[in-house]
């Protein structure tokens, strides 16, 4: 698995989807945090982590006794550049105006 | 008891196919950062980080370095001197960390902390501001390209 592969497969779920967005809120946060905001096991909040953290998605860092978990946007922002940036960009900020407005109106 | 640690401590990462000294060379010396670092002119010693703008004419954002030991770990302070109402904030804290991998890649890690006062500071390097200097970096190493802008 490539660099892309991993970044596309913790995109995959929604579980993680959903830890990303809890760090983008609020960043740095333990294990004990962000398990206080899903249903769902302990075990089970570690290994949604640890694939986050093998995309290189989530950073965790040591500070002091407590481990936090960083989100790290730049694997997404190099699908973005690989992706995005060289074909498609203009086309796409227009589509990304157009839902906006729809959803804003709708 | 939580601490608020939103957005004063950022945490960047990312594997560069590179040799530590490669990526030392290219965030100390200003020949390569023109190249990626939105133009500016950064020049690291051991006491200070001098950055300036493309024609050299005005000061960026120079500090001091706080630990410099080539090709593994930099920290200096961070001033936003590029922006007027950035520039009156408190100073704030970059490290940056070069770790060799087994598989012949480097992780390049920078943390921005100490961003406590200075909060416009830290809404404006998150966003684009660093990832589009890592993201960059890792192009211009890997490509000898720089992106496209």
């Amino acid at each position: 698995m490539d660099d892309d592969d991993r970044v596309f497969k913790a995109l995959a779920d929604p579980t993680r989807r959903h830890l990303l967005d809890r760090l983008f809120e609020r960043d740095g946060r333990t294990l004990t945090e962000l398990e206080s905001e899903l249903e769902m096991s302990r075990f089970g909040v570690m290994k949604h982590l640890r694939v986050l953290e093998d995309a290189g998605i989530v950073v965790p860092r040591r500070q002091g006794r407590e481990k936090l978990h960083f989100l790290n946007p730049v694997p997404i922002r190099l699908i973005h550049d690989r992706w995005i940036d060289k074909y498609t960009e203009h086309r796409v900020a227009a589509l990304a105006d157009l839902k906006h407005e729809l959803e804003e109106t709708g | 008891m939580t601490t608020a640690t939103a957005l004063t401590t950022q945490v960047y990462s990312v594997y560069i196919k590179a040799t530590p000294e490669q990526i030392w060379d290219a965030i100390t010396d200003p020949a390569w950062t023109v190249r990626y670092f939105y133009g500016a002119r950064i020049e690291v010693g051991p006491e200070w980080r001098k950055v300036y703008s493309p024609d050299g004419g005005d000061d960026w954002g120079s500090t001091s370095v706080q630990e410099f030991d080539p090709p593994r770990r930099l920290v200096h302070e961070w001033k936003s001197s590029y922006n007027a109402e950035l520039a009156a904030e408190a100073p704030s804290r970059v490290t940056w960390e070069i770790e060799p991998q087994e598989d012949g890649t480097t992780l390049l890690t920078v943390v921005h902390d100490r961003l406590e006062g200075a909060p416009k500071t830290a809404e404006s390097v998150s966003g684009t501001g660093w990832m589009y200097v890592l993201s960059g970096l890792k192009t211009l190493l890997e490509t000898g390209e720089p992106l496209s802008a």
